[in-house]
């Protein structure tokens, strides 16, 4: 009983406390005396597996990047650069072609070649191991075009324009070991031919990288890697404060003004990839199916008062959803600017003057401040007349019913890993076709058949920039028909310790690259 | 006596069964693993293909009946999201959990039951006043705020012990690895196991008092005192022995409790034990640990309470097991 009254207390003497364990700037006496080349790490959400293609969450790719090696990496600034693939071209619509690194070794000593990379994709085709499946379903082949096996052509049944921009996040493993041992110990003790070895994983506790001899490429300047999980927002603001870690990933917005006044520590910040946005259906004889309605819903949300309100100020208003490095990304798409007494006026147009009910659904354990996110929603829509009912459930909950298109409304977030708007368009706004795969997290329903025509467009064109012009049209027609209301992009909040001297440039895809990072001693 | 034993551990098996399906009904109600294990882009098609891979597809007695079959073979399945099998992921978590209640119940015990007999024998005392009042904090305060505010004294404050984690482990044998042979290990164990034990020091410290009160007042007490014997004889050997059987009834009991508070106390301390493990499995709809888990604290728990009834008879001679 008592572990139940705990919840309710929790949020604000919770926040209480955490805020003062930052406001004082002890000196960190508890600190393990750290080495130029040693360095500790903090996280919100640890990794959970070291199974390459097991998951495609941030918080798992996080780590394992610094493991395993994928054809083509991103490099800080989120460009593509060579990794286990010295080259590529796109040689027709459904072929791409990779000269592969050679003398490359695996951290058990075994020689990467063609038949690794064969390998991983078909794994990524089985159902008890991967979180792939989809885009492992689009390759139908790989194979050598030479006779020393060092160029190969990957073939997808259809053309996949972002094919290349989604290599980033398939790690290559090792077909001899991968095989030879159960699928729990590939989970638990990776193999890769990345620039560190997992030495150690005490889970929930600790996970340790230390820089691997054999790596091809330049050896990392820091050599030891702890990677601490710490699930609780205020241990995890104490374990900086106290310099138990150099650098802390994950500062929930409510702290991060605390963290700024702690003279030992510096926030650094960046823009993240996630959009937060309303999607809703357009169903005929629903409200929302008239755009005066959807356009009325948005000029009614005050995004400026939610931003200032309720995230402090961490996040940057949106206009579309896709972000800038996104491929259809249009930076003339500007955001509507609140005006209720316009709302109000489009809804009269619509013969709503005295508004209508509606249920805006959305998780309370997925987004930053979601819950608060969406009770404000409906308390600003009230304004305009518009009844809202708030729904905010467990994500658990929320993504199943979104699936089965069971909402009318709701909050969702997104970025695509691949860096492609086209993606995110045929998962979130197209037309539902489960059978084609298309519209899968259209909750609502949406459709607009002159969009989809753009988007297969879109698709049948080979030139990356005449397709990225497309897709910017695309998602010109999306803002124009009110398919969805944005709302802002998070931001990515991390906390360095001064102490620790440690150059650290945070990345768009928010993994931790510990090779990229330094001890400035 | 070899009857009754027989007898609990007959009850014991029907309780872990209801158990074990009552925590595999739940997850018929709460979440689809499906939609995270096939990946945010998979189309409808590869979401079967998943479900049927894990035999998510077959009808709900289906799946539990090969639960339980398995189970009795050892097979508790494999995780979800780690995707390597529960039994040991929960294993190497238990121990965790484990040494921080245990070392809770210690310290509960050990204060609880002194200063219950303390306050009970000398009631005007400056201590015993502080203890009491002191009590009413124990039971009332949740133990999230106990454990933030311990950490803002102790860890920030004052810097002298660690906010978070386990310290230095040492193996011992299988899945067990001790932070209890360590330094390190006792000064990440402190704070986590005092915020823990914390409650149930405060509820046995009023048990004793008043079960001590009540002693005193027993013919064979005042005997005991005027044949003159020293107060320690007659607190510590008389008067406890007496007030220990609902005592050590309610240590069995909150032993199973103290296990799900560590859920709590874990979560603020990241203290990695199996408690830490179920918050996020539940998070995440791994069924496969969660239900693990769930059965085997039920088993954990009515091996606890046997081994309490068993112990009554040597506490009480007067309590005959038919």
């Amino acid at each position: 009983m008592r572990g139940m009254r705990t919840k309710p207390v929790r949020t604000g003497a919770l926040c209480l406390g955490a805020a003062a364990l930052l406001a004082v700037g002890v000196g960190s006496t508890t600190a393990m005396a750290q080495q130029a080349d040693t360095l500790s790490v903090g996280v919100a959400v640890g990794p959970q597996t070291m199974n390459p293609q097991g998951a495609d969450t941030d918080s798992n790719m996080s780590i394992m990047t610094n493991v395993f090696d994928s054809l083509v990496r991103r490099d800080n600034s989120g460009d593509l650069q060579p990794d286990l693939a010295t080259s590529w071209k796109r040689i027709d619509a459904n072929t791409w072609r990779f000269h592969l690194r050679k003398g490359v070794k695996y951290q058990n000593g075994n020689d990467f070649d063609w038949k690794d990379v064969k390998f991983t994709f078909e794994r990524m085709k089985n159902p008890q191991v991967s979180e792939f499946l989809n885009f492992g379903a689009l390759v139908t082949s790989v194979k050598p075009v030479d006779d020393d096996k060092w160029t190969i052509d990957i073939t997808t049944k259809e053309p996949v324009p972002y094919f290349v921009q989604n290599l980033p996040q398939i790690f290559i493993m090792d077909k001899e070991s991968t095989k030879s041992r159960s699928q729990g110990e590939v989970g638990l003790h990776p193999i890769g031919t990345g620039p560190y070895k997992m030495t150690k994983w005490v889970k929930g506790s600790s996970l340790s990288l230390d820089a691997y001899d054999g790596y091809w490429g330049k050896a990392p300047s820091i050599k030891h890697v702890k990677v601490l999980p710490i699930t609780e927002d205020s241990t995890r603001m104490a374990a900086i404060s106290t310099g138990q870690v150099d650098l802390l990933q994950g500062i929930p917005v409510k702290l991060a003004q605390a963290i700024e006044k702690n003279p030992n520590v510096t926030l650094v910040s960046r823009p993240g990839r996630r959009s937060i946005f309303l999607q809703l259906g357009n169903k005929e004889g629903t409200p929302t199916a008239d755009v005066r309605v959807r356009k009325a819903i948005y000029l009614a949300i005050d995004e400026d008062a939610i931003i200032k309100n309720i995230l402090h100020g961490h996040a940057k208003p949106a206009s579309q959803i896709p972000d800038p490095p996104t491929i259809g990304y249009d930076k003339d798409i500007k955001r509507l600017s609140y005006n209720l007494e316009k709302a109000k006026k489009l809804l009269k147009e619509a013969g709503y003057a005295d508004g209508f009910e509606i249920t805006l659904t959305g998780p309370n354990d997925r987004y930053v401040e979601d819950k608060q996110i969406e009770a404000t929603i409906a308390t600003q829509l009230s304004r305009a007349g518009i009844k809202v009912r708030v729904d905010s459930i467990p994500k658990a909950v929320f993504f199943p019913k979104v699936a089965e298109h069971k909402v009318d409304f709701y909050l969702i977030g997104w970025f695509d890993g691949a860096y492609d708007f086209g993606r995110t368009y045929a998962k979130l706004l197209h037309c539902v076709d489960d059978k084609a795969g298309y519209g899968g997290t259209n909750g609502a329903s949406f459709c607009n058949k002159d969009m989809d025509k753009q988007f297969a467009k879109a698709n049948s064109i080979v030139d990356p920039d005449e397709r990225a012009k497309a897709l910017q049209k695309l998602n010109v027609m999306a803002a124009k028909q009110v398919a969805f209301i944005p709302l802002h992009y998070q931001e990515d909040d991390y906390a360095v310790s001064k102490k620790s001297k440690l150059d650290f440039t945070p990345r768009a895809d928010t993994w931790l690259v510990f090779s990229q990072m330094s001890t400035g001693q | 006596m070899i009857n009754y034993i027989g007898r609990r551990l007959w009850q014991g098996l029907i309780v872990l069964l209801i158990v074990s399906f009552i925590s595999f009904a739940i997850f018929e109600f709460i979440g689809d693993p499906v939609i995270t294990m096939a990946g945010r882009y998979a189309t409808a098609a590869q979401r079967a293909a998943v479900a049927h891979a894990m035999g998510l597809d077959q009808p709900f007695y289906v799946q539990y009946w090969h639960y339980l079959w398995n189970v009795l073979h050892g097979n508790f399945g494999m995780s979800y999201i780690a995707r390597v099998p529960v039994l040991g992921l929960i294993l190497e978590r238990l121990p965790a959990t484990l040494e921080l209640t245990f070392v809770a119940e210690i310290f509960a015990v050990f204060f609880g039951v002194t200063l219950g007999l303390l306050v009970a024998a000398y009631p005007r005392s400056i201590i015993s006043r502080i203890s009491m009042t002191g009590s009413l904090f124990g039971v009332s305060l949740p133990t999230f705020i106990a454990g933030v505010l311990l950490i803002f004294v102790f860890a920030v404050q004052l810097p002298w012990l660690p906010p978070s984690g386990r310290g230095d482990v040492v193996h011992v044998i299988g899945y067990w690895d001790t932070g209890l042979l360590t330094v390190s290990g006792w000064k990440h164990l402190i704070l986590p196991a005092v915020t823990l034990g914390l409650f149930q020091l405060a509820l046995l410290m009023r048990l004793t008092q008043s079960g001590t009160v009540e002693a005193l007042q027993a013919d064979y007490v005042r005997t005991a005192w005027a044949k003159g014997l020293s107060p320690v004889k007659v607190l510590f050997k008389h008067t406890l022995r007496n007030v220990l059987i609902p005592v050590v009834t309610m240590v069995g009991l909150q032993f199973g409790q103290l296990v799900g508070f560590s859920i709590v106390t874990e979560t603020i301390f990241q203290w990695p034990g199996a408690g830490n493990l179920l918050l996020q499995s539940i998070y995440n709809s791994d069924f496969p640990v969660v239900a693990a888990y769930i059965t085997l604290i039920a088993l954990l728990i009515v091996i606890l309470n046997l081994i309490v009834d068993i112990s009554y008879g040597f506490l009480n001679p007067r309590i005959r097991h038919g």
